[in-house]
């Protein structure tokens, strides 16, 4: 059992990587302990209100490089730890055991070299599954430099592996993170996900059994440790989403656990990373792109959420008739979600629906009424500018239940998430 | 006038039956106060009667069953009454009106079975297994919703290996799997020995718990959203002092 002292080092050493989710892999259990839950499972909650799903911890943190913005970094005085393979695997066994946690989520500070660190890693992940038959999640964070071939192999073994972007762009990253690169970050992610195309078409021939990263790549970046403005950094998103095939971009808003020349004082209000999430959202489940929402220097509004601001751009579009819209354009309405798009369709197959048909529905009007009619009938306000000042009103009056709404968007394995197929 | 019926599916088919034609019918298994100047019937449950009322909703909808588990097993207090009157629509309608959500009757009756699924997603997560001298697991729960038999699927398919008790403490009665077969039996207490390990695996568990927090970002209303207290009373990581059970 691995010592209580060493645990804390090994978990606060991980605490700041924002990705937990245990979602998008139907991995079945094949003799031995544990499967995949397709929408993930959230097994506690923690008093600053993330979700436990995963057992997120390093297998060391003892450090080679030098980043300014991590606890970790060669020249900080913290303690340091290492957990042996061992102790990695019976902690996971015995936690995954007592339904603690949906699996294990492994990373670790780069130790000698990058191979050295990541034949760790690997070593760990295939005792699991090899000799502790564990069939669990696993999602394994790749280290930069390694060898594509280590790359490969864990492929095999774990559920999803990221690779972390750390800083929006390579002037960023250069000055806060000088041992790595733009292209050492993303080299590793194309090469992953060629390897998983190769994987899958040689599966479909009947060349190779097995898994190969069923719940795919993921990766985080740090908001507010550099200048980027939102509007280059959701073009780096949509890039990732589009030419990389990732299936989360996680943002951390960053707090200064560091205390550095070259780095802000002051943590990034939530809101910021709160509006990164709801635009990130609108480019993978509403439609959108990110040349819609905003220009390569402008900031996301801070008084509106991203789709309000969007359509007080476009109000020549609305108001559109809720019995008759399309899926696509409902789905562009202001305060409407996902699921109450999917309730609106499915409802007015039955009957016209009234505004008070959508109250008893119990759909959120306050912003919407100003961009539908009901059977032609609007109830919203007509002059634009006031629409502006209720929308803001709402916002402001809604602000502290907005920013608590944040952790939805960072913990997708969310029942409620999880049911509406937003993953 | 009130129909009390004994909480069965077979009960409440009968039940619907006697009071399809009642526009007043209020159908119940509980002992309720009855409203000033009614009636009650107790019902008998009929099992021929009920099949056919069964047969007959399925022609309508074939997820009608599966809805009725859900509605029956619900913890509201009006769960029985909001199926009945989601039924007699079905009844009225002749297809399936799951989906219409401007309906009243249907959105309470869609409302409730969401809680119902709701809580055994929640449960996936939730329960907390400690480890028994012979190696068996016994987890305790208290969920607001009939639930505990549905939760044997998923935990058996992870771990096959371990047979397991998921024991409601407030209804009495256990989720088993003996390490062959799965079955529903009543439970009332359970008398535990705890493995010599199990302590020291929860004090880890608290510890880690503990350490994977960030103190600085504290947001504890919305721990609380996702993780409502009454879930607390079962899980190490809310105790002071390791979970025991006598």
């Amino acid at each position: 059992m691995i010592t209580e002292e060493r645990l804390k080092i090994l978990t606060e050493s991980a605490k700041y990587d924002v990705s937990c989710s245990s979602s998008g892999s139907a991995r079945k259990n094949e003799g031995g302990m544990g499967n995949g839950y397709v929408a993930g499972c959230c097994h506690s909650f923690t008093p600053d209100g993330r979700c436990i799903s995963l057992l997120k911890i390093l297998l060391s943190n003892d450090c080679i490089y030098n980043c300014k913005y991590c606890p970790n970094r060669l020249d900080a005085d913290v303690p340091r730890a290492t957990a042996t393979p061992e102790e990695i695997c019976e902690l996971t066994i015995d936690f995954y055991k007592r339904n603690y946690i949906e699996g294990l989520f492994l990373s670790s500070a780069v130790c000698k070299n990058p191979d050295y660190t990541m034949e760790r890693l690997l070593l760990t992940v295939k005792k699991l599954r090899l000799e502790y038959n564990f069939h669990g999640y696993i999602h394994l964070k790749g280290i930069p430099k390694a060898d594509p071939l280590l790359m490969k192999e864990a492929g095999r073994y774990a559920d999803r592996m990221s690779y972390n972007i750390e800083l929006p762009s390579e002037k960023s990253l250069k000055l806060l993170a000088p041992q790595k690169s733009k292209e050492s970050l993303l080299l590793p992610m194309k090469t992953l996900a060629m390897q998983t195309a190769q994987f899958r078409e040689e599966k479909k021939k009947g060349l190779i059994k097995g898994h190969f990263l069923p719940a795919g790549q993921t990766t985080q970046m740090i908001i507010g440790a550099s200048p980027e403005a939102d509007g280059q950094i959701l073009r780096l998103t949509q890039a990732l989403y589009q030419k990389n095939g990732l299936r989360r971009v996680y943002y951390s808003s960053y707090v200064p656990i560091v205390h550095d020349s070259l780095l802000p004082d002051t943590a990034v209000g939530q809101l910021r990373e709160h509006r990164l999430y709801q635009a990130d959202w609108l480019l993978r489940f509403y439609g959108f792109s990110v040349e819609e929402l905003l220009s390569e220097n402008e900031n996301l509004a801070t008084e509106f959420d991203p789709k309000c601001a969007w359509a007080l751009k476009n109000m020549q579009l609305f108001p559109v008739e809720i019995n008759r819209a399309p899926l696509e354009m409902l789905l562009r309405v202001p305060g409407i979600g996902s699921k109450n798009a999917y309730k609106i369709m499915e409802a007015r197959k039955y009957t016209k629906l009234s505004f008070e048909d959508l109250v008893k529905m119990r759909i959120a009007l306050k912003r919407a009424r100003h961009f539908i009619t009901c059977n032609g009938k609007f109830f919203g306000e007509k002059n634009e500018y006031s629409v502006r000042g209720l929308l803001a009103a709402a916002e402001t009056g809604e602000n502290a239940k907005q920013l608590d709404l944040f952790s939805i968007l960072s913990s997708p394995q969310n029942a409620m998430i999880a049911l509406s197929g937003q993953l | 006038m009130v129909y009390i019926f004994d909480g069965t599916k077979l009960g409440f088919l009968t039940a619907f039956l006697l009071a399809y034609e009642d526009g007043n019918a209020l159908l119940t298994s509980h002992a309720v106060q009855l409203p000033l100047g009614e009636s009650f019937i107790s019902v008998t449950t009929d099992s021929d009667k009920a099949k056919r009322v069964e047969r007959r909703l399925l022609t309508f909808d074939t997820d009608a069953l599966h809805a009725l588990d859900r509605l029956l097993r619900s913890g509201m207090e009006n769960h029985e009454q909001i199926a009945f009157r989601y039924f007699k629509k079905l009844a009225t309608e002749k297809r399936p009106i799951d989906k219409n959500f401007a309906d009243p009757d249907v959105f309470a009756a869609v409302e409730c079975m969401k809680k119902v699924g709701h809580e055994i997603h929640k449960m996936h997560g939730f329960v907390r297994f400690m480890e028994l001298e012979n190696g068996a697991l016994y987890a305790p729960i208290s969920p607001d919703n009939d639930i505990c038999d549905l939760l044997l699927p998923h935990f058996r398919a992870r771990l096959p290996e371990y047979p397991f008790v998921i024991h409601d403490v407030t209804r009495k009665k256990a989720a088993v799997y003996d390490g062959k077969n799965a079955f529903v039996a009543p439970l009332g207490t359970a008398d535990v020995l705890i493995s010599a390990d199990e302590e020291g695996w929860q004090k880890l568990w608290k510890n880690y718990y503990k350490a994977v927090n960030i103190p600085s970002r504290e947001r504890l209303k919305q721990m609380r959203g996702y993780m409502p207290v009454r879930y607390w009373k079962f899980l190490p990581e809310k105790q002071e002092t390791p979970n025991s059970f006598e």
